[in-house]
Order: C-alpha cells, then structure tokens, then sequence
C-alpha cells in the first residue's frame, strides 16, 4: 500500500531510520551548495535564487490550507500582495530604514491576521470547498480591485517603486537574508504541521465530520490555518518588496494563488518541502525556457512547453516531486526487507 | 431512577425526508440500551441525531438534564458523549497512536491511565501502535474506534452495528470486549446481529418506520420468537 507522503513528515513512528539519515543528507548538500551558490553564480542566479527562496514560503504558505487543512483559498494572493504593498507604501511614505521594515513586519502581521479573520469568518461558514473557493475568489477580487481603484496610494494598475533600507541593497547580502528567512519558516511551519494542531488540521482534511463528532470546532482550527497561512504569505510578500523593490497590482490577482497551487502541486501537496521544491523546479524551468527563446525561435512560445510540463508532472507523478521520491524510497526500502526476508 | 440521555418523540429530517417521526428512548445509568430495527428503520438517524450530525426538527433531547437540541456536534461530544460510527470513523492517514492521541481531550494521568486500560482491552491496537491505520483490519479499525471513544470520560457511548463486515471470531472479541466496556459506561448499541445484541444489552428499543413502537427487557425479547419475527425478520 502506498503511504501518502504527508505521514512522512507527521507521523514520528512511521520514520525509516535510513530515509531519517537519507533525508539529513540531501538537505546537508543543498544547504552546501546553497550557502556556496554566490561564490561561482552570476548575479542572474543569485536573484533568481532569492526569488526562489521567498515563493517557497509563498507556496508552504498555501500548503498549509491546502495540503494539510483541505481548504481552496482563491484569494491567497490578497495577502503575498498586501505585504509587498504594505512594505512599499511604508518604505515611500517613511524613510527606508530597518526601522520602517521592522514596522511593515507589525503592520503585515496585523493587517493579515485581521484579513484572514474577515475571509474565514466569511469563507468558512459551512456551504462545503466549492462555496469556500468561490467566496475567497470573491473577496480577493474585491481587493485587487480597491488596490486599483485606489491610485493615490497604490498608484492602480502602474504599480509602485519604491526605496529599500540600505542593508537590503546588495544582492549577495540579500541572498543570505532570503535563505535565512526561509530556513527560519521552514522551522516555524515544521512545529506548527506537527503540533496537535497540526494532528487535527490534518483530520479535517482526510474528513471533517469525523474531527467535528470527535469534539473539535473545526471552524476554529480552519481559521487557525487560514491566520498561520496568511500571516506566512504576507512576510514572504514583504520579502518579495525588498527583493523587486516595486508592487502593483498583478500580486493580487488570481494569477498568483495559481502559481502557489501550482507549485504545491508540482512538489507535493501536504508536505511542506515540496513547496520548495516546486518552486524551484518551476522557477528554473521557466528561467531555462526564457534563455532558449535567443537559441531558437520555437521557444518564444515558452508557454507551451511549460504547460506540458506541469500535465506531465500532474499526470505522472500526482502525488509531485517529493511524493514520487518518498514513494520510490518506500519501494526501494520494502524490496530490501523482503530480501532480507 | 433518572436517565443520563433522554430522547422524546425526536423527528428529523434527511433532506426533504422525514426519517425519525418519533424516536423516544432513555439511557438509565450503568445500562447498555439496544437499539434494534429492520433496514431503513432510523437507527443510525437515531445516533446521528443525537450527536448532532442530523439536525433533530422537534422532540426533547437531554444529556443528564441539559438539552442537546440545537448545539453543535463539537459541543455534544464534550459534553461526554462518545460515537463509533459503522464506518468506524478513524484518520486513515494518522497511526494508531496518533489516532488515540487525537480523540483525547486532556493528555493528564487519568487520560493515560484510561489509554493503557485500552491497550489492555485491545492487545491488536498495542501491537499495531505505530503502525498507520489504513493499514489495519476491520476488526482493528473496530477496536481502535472503540477504544477512541473510551479515551474521554464519556457519559454515554453510541456504537454503529459494530459487528458489521467483521468475520465471526472477530465479532466474538469485539463482544468481549463490549461487555467488558459495559462495566464503565453507559452505552446505546445499534445492531443487526441478535446475539450481540442480546449478549451486551440490558434493554431494547425497537425501532419501526421512524418511530419507536416497543422497548423492554432484553432477556423478554430473547424468549418471544414471534416479536422478533415480526419487527427484526429473525428465524429460528
């Protein structure tokens, strides 16, 4: 039988000794090389990196709901945009110091945790996943909309430039900044999927009525996961303004929940790293594809290519990258048992 | 003697359905209740109502006093009432462990005292304790259902035709250990199977169209062949 590949991560008991060690050793080497990548990447790479680094925690972000809650959130976008716009707008308007980002950090915690709050008490008042999706659609094109509407501080659809604090200025620095800040939700979201709130967001998913007649309010808990997954997409919005220092518009949309479900989808639903995972791959790919648009004409229809590369992936390996790799170390790890058997 | 969960003529609705037209039954304390009935008859409407997962219409429906009617199932189930559905209801993707761990409410040393007492009454779930629950046979969901319910300090626990789709020498343990879950709580029991049911209850209610049309002692129910011909389809 195969074992879905979110038990890997909660369920303690189920650890492989082996696939704990191979586990350790693989992010022992990407952090190796991550750590070296600036000594022998130009400075295209080293941002595409950092670019990597703060979707991830986009994409973990809309793991969280997605993958270990079961919730469609259409309107996840709201808060990735909200934090760029938020840095930015306190960025312009005061001076860009540490000062300020550190403010925009309280503001973006705040305003997404009261967004959040509206959306779920919204979303989550029980028409079932298709009313919840349609719903957080709703409510995010009604902000996109007041962002565009609203020009004196948004500046509408031209979007918004704005200064950075000094610190933030260098892209090898800020490489660094990216990597830590990703290390660091790695370790926040890690806890909370493996907390007892963790144990019961994933109830809900496999089935909600169950969690409810076992005694859990899982309105609460939906709206626990909406806050943590909100809150995680506004920070790496922030850090999305300190990385293109310029927000419009497009952050808001329907477009870029896609992309986080789409990256989530290549890497591995309710798994946490296969956010990372899909993010990179998806950012790679679409990187390689661009450079081949200068080799042969073919390749300015990228989109192509790249579309039938995500049915590919959905096809052949629905449960994404990582949960084809831990399904094949599963195999790999039954047949030797059974010859030592 | 006042009952610990009391329902009076309960009418719910499935949709445009009108399924319970009057359900009436009361649990008496240190008593398992057998709820019995052909087919269709409203016997798992009746759980489901009570736990709040079926919305009751009109009736009186009290847990030692306080009435369940409009609370929300979360609620009902803390305020001690303990559902094993047919379909057993665990988290296929948790172990066993997590499972338990998941059902309880409090983790002090009364919890992981009732924890070990149910490990003691389900030997396969202690063997099985890290292991996932997709991986378990029916008759281990079975047990791990069971002893999810018995996790809490429950006041009464309503078990689903525990006997269902089990093979007979199953069937056997699980009534072990029902008589043994018996010595502790109260329980309502909805069965198919006679003699599980005449093994483990005290009292019966029969359950007719919706409607509660007899109830009594278990052992009178055992003796009058020609009742349960009529209202159960048992022949001797």
């Amino acid at each position: 039988m195969k074992t879905p590949a979110v038990i890997k991560l909660v369920t303690a008991g189920a650890k492989d000794r082996k696939q704990f060690v191979a586990g350790s050793a693989v992010a022992l080497i990407a952090a190796a090389f991550l750590l070296m990548l600036p000594g022998f990447a130009g400075h295209a790479t080293i941002s595409l990196f950092s670019r990597i680094f703060i979707l991830a925690v986009f994409g973990m972000s809309y793991d969280i709901l997605r993958g270990f809650t079961g919730v469609i959130n259409l309107g996840h976008a709201v808060f990735f945009g909200s934090g760029t716009y938020l840095a930015g707008i306190l960025f312009l308007r005061l001076d860009p110091t540490p000062g300020t980002l550190l403010l925009a950090v309280i503001v973006t915690v705040v305003y997404c945790s009261a967004a959040a709050f509206i959306m779920g008490k919204i979303a989550f008042r029980g028409g079932g996943v298709i009313a919840c999706a349609m719903i957080t659609l709703a409510l995010g094109e009604i902000v996109r909309h007041l962002a565009e509407t609203w020009r004196d501080v948004t500046m509408g659809a031209d979007g918004l430039t704005f200064p950075i604090p000094y610190m933030f200025r260098d892209r090898l620095l800020f490489y660094y900044y990216a990597l830590l800040f990703l290390i660091l939700m790695v370790i926040v979201l890690r806890r909370f999927v493996l907390s007892p709130t963790g144990r019961v967001l994933l109830a809900i998913r496999e089935n909600e009525q169950r969690a409810i007649f076992l005694g859990y309010n899982t309105t609460t808990y939906k709206m626990i996961s909406l806050q943590v997954g909100g809150i995680s997409a506004g920070l790496s919005g922030v850090m999305f303004a300190l990385l293109t220092r310029f927000a419009n518009t497009e952050l808001l949309t329907i477009q870029q929940t896609l992309n986080a479900l789409l990256v989530t989808i290549v890497g591995g639903t309710g798994t946490l790293y296969g956010a990372i995972v899909g993010t990179a791959f998806v950012q790679l790919i679409q990187h390689y594809l661009l450079t081949l648009r200068d080799v042969h004409p073919v390749f300015t229809r990228w989109l192509l290519f790249f579309g039938s590369i995500y049915i590919l992936v959905v096809l052949y390996m629905p449960a994404g990258i990582v949960g084809a790799y831990r399904q094949l170390a599963d195999l790999l790890s039954s047949r030797n048992k059974k010859k030592i058997a | 003697m006042k009952p610990v969960l009391k329902l009076e003529n309960i009418s719910s609705f499935i949709g445009p359905f009108h399924i319970l037209q009057g359900v009436s039954l009361e649990v008496r304390p240190g008593e398992a209740v057998v709820v019995l009935g052909r087919n269709g008859a409203g016997k798992t409407t009746t759980l489901r109502s009570i736990m709040g997962l079926v919305k009751p219409a009109a009736g009186v429906l009290e847990l030692e006093d306080q009435s369940l009617f409009g609370l929300p199932s979360h609620k009902i189930a803390r305020l001690g009432l303990g559902y094993v559905p047919e379909d057993y209801g665990i988290f296929n993707l948790l172990s066993v462990e997590e499972n338990l761990r998941l059902a309880a409410w409090r983790q002090d040393n009364a919890t992981k005292e009732r924890q070990e007492y149910i490990l003691q009454l389900f030997p396969d779930l202690k063997a099985a304790y890290r292991r996932l629950a997709s991986t378990l046979s029916g008759g281990q969901r079975q047990m791990l259902s069971i002893g999810r319910a018995l996790l809490n300090e429950n006041k009464v626990i309503l078990i689903d035709e525990p006997s269902k789709g089990l093979a007979p020498i199953v069937v056997e343990k699980v009534c072990k250990a029902l008589l043994e879950v018996k010595k502790n709580t109260n329980i309502i029991l909805v069965e198919q199977n006679f003699n599980l049911a005449c093994a483990v209850g005290d009292r019966f209610y029969i359950l007719n169209d919706g409607r509660t049309v007899l109830d009594g002692g278990i052992a009178s129910l055992a003796k009058d062949r020609e009742l349960q011909k009529r209202y159960l389809g048992v022949v001797a």
